[in-house]
């Protein structure tokens, strides 16, 4: 499952970065696209606003198949207050680009990609083709929720993937 | 991935499907070779195949009798038969075309001709605006028609098709969309019923650009131009649709089925259903419902009414 994670969010990544490569943020110092998972970095009081914030929740496995099948709930947590320039006033319209983006890089077809292994990477080798491809849902919308001078949204994705022999 | 034994069940989103002619005359319909096209870019299917969009509630349905020969005391199954085949399929457009009401309706599907002024009500439109003659240079997506062109607006609809003469038989170009069993007097019969249509995307220097090509591809010189306002199809009347069918299913792990029907005909008429929408709203979706006819496949001679596949790249 976490190989399917991080494919997913690697490919929502390039995707976000493609539709606008003006969504930034700095994170330990690196400039990188707006759009991080929570599980990887830092515990931190704050939540950093105009970015895109990966959940992982609810997982389940179905092993009545030729391969095990997981199903992964991923939750798509975003905030703005708008811009200092604009007193905020502009915040439904930020809000609204990056429900858009999002929609974007989500249904956007083909909505499946093949998994990938990083675990590699941290030790200074490379990502791993895998077998089998991972797959999502479109995405949902839940209602827009106000948070003193922010608004914010969650959005929510199902990501599924068979289990490959040896897979975490 | 395909396996022998070990290979996973396609897991796909909805299925799609495309639409060849069938010659009705030479009763010689368009065969799909999934060996060699199987794996074509959904987006961009192979001559001459048109895409009709995707589908939803696709449900195909074996009416093939298998009888059992006994022999012995007690009779006890010896061997097995096919006594009679049959296969039904059923589905609904997503979409509202041209193609997708013809083939729904399964009779013929009139075009509703711009009409004359004042001219006597009729169920299926009254009598047409004069016809345009094309000029030379006309291709399946342009139109040469001079200063005629002025009278006709970007985004309207068109049709293309040869006068009616008295033919007899199959009429339409491209697709034959009515049998004419006896001589009529409407010489815009074929343009009515001709499922040669176009929507024009740009006008200029006497030229209309269509969105898409014509179905019967370049037109002749004798071929000419109507507007159309609209299309209409009716309950009874007597023609049967025909058309070659290809359904695909995308997996999620590259693989693909694909259903093929060389022949496929209406077995009811047009109807619909509704289907919550946003808002309040319904949306009403098309229904449709086919026989399969027989074809012979010249591998081995057998006849056959479906070809399904499964293929992976």
């Amino acid at each position: 499952m976490q190989n399917a994670k991080d494919t997913f969010y690697e490919l929502l990544q390039s995707r976000i970065a493609a539709a606008n490569p003006e969504r930034t943020i700095v994170l330990r110092g690196v400039t990188r696209p707006g759009i991080l998972v929570e599980e990887n970095e830092l515990v931190s009081a704050v939540t950093m606003p105009d970015c895109f914030r990966l959940r992982w929740i609810d997982a389940i496995v179905d092993p009545a198949n030729a391969m095990p099948v997981a199903t992964l709930t991923c939750e798509v947590l975003y905030e703005t207050a708008g811009t200092a320039g604009n007193a905020g006033m502009d915040r439904g319209r930020l809000l609204t680009e990056m429900d858009a983006e999002l929609a974007a890089a989500v249904n956007a077809c083909p909505q499946k990609t093949l998994k990938q292994n990083y675990a590699g990477l941290a030790a200074g080798g490379n990502m791993v083709a895998m077998n089998t491809n991972i797959w999502w849902s479109n995405v949902v919308l839940d209602p827009l929720v106000v948070k003193a001078d922010r608004i914010a949204r969650t959005a929510k994705v199902t990501v599924i993937c068979c289990e490959e022999a040896g897979e975490l | 991935m395909i396996g022998i034994t070990e290979t996973m069940p396609p897991a796909v989103r909805r299925v799609r499907a495309y639409f060849a002619p069938v010659n009705r005359g030479a009763e010689q319909p368009t065969i799909f070779d999934p060996a060699q096209q199987g794996m074509f870019a959904l987006d961009a299917p192979p001559a001459p195949w048109i895409d009709l969009g995707w589908i939803s509630g696709f449900a195909r349905k074996s009416g093939t009798k298998f009888e059992p020969v006994r022999a012995g005391a007690p009779a006890i199954p010896q061997m097995q038969s096919r006594s009679a085949v049959d296969a039904t399929v059923s589905l609904q457009f997503a979409s509202w075309g041209k193609l997708q009401m013809a083939l729904a309706a399964g009779t013929q599907q009139m075009n509703l001709l711009n009409t004359q002024t004042g001219v006597a009500a009729a169920g299926s439109g009254g009598t047409a605006i004069a016809a345009g003659a094309l000029q030379s240079g006309s291709t399946a997506n342009v139109l040469q028609l001079g200063v005629a062109a002025t009278s006709f607006s970007v985004g309207e609809t068109i049709v293309v098709d040869v006068d009616y003469t008295g033919q007899l038989g199959f009429v339409g170009s491209g697709v034959s969309g009515a049998y004419v069993k006896s001589a009529l007097t409407d010489i815009d019969y074929i343009r009515r019923v001709s499922l040669n249509v176009g929507r024009v995307s740009a006008i200029a220097n006497g030229a209309l650009t269509l969105e898409q090509p014509l179905l019967a591809g370049t037109p002749t010189s004798a071929m000419k131009l109507s507007g159309v306002a609209g299309f209409c199809d009716r309950e009874g009347s007597t023609f049967f649709q025909e058309w070659s069918a290809l359904f695909v299913a995308d997996g999620q792990q590259g693989e693909r089925v694909l259903w093929h029907y060389p022949r496929l005909q209406t077995m009811a008429s047009a109807a619909e259903s509704s289907a919550a929408s946003s808002g309040g709203l319904e949306v009403i979706r098309q229904g449709a419902a086919f026989r399969a006819l027989s074809v012979t496949d010249p591998v081995d001679g057998e006849s056959v009414v479906c070809f399904r596949s499964f293929v992976a790249c």
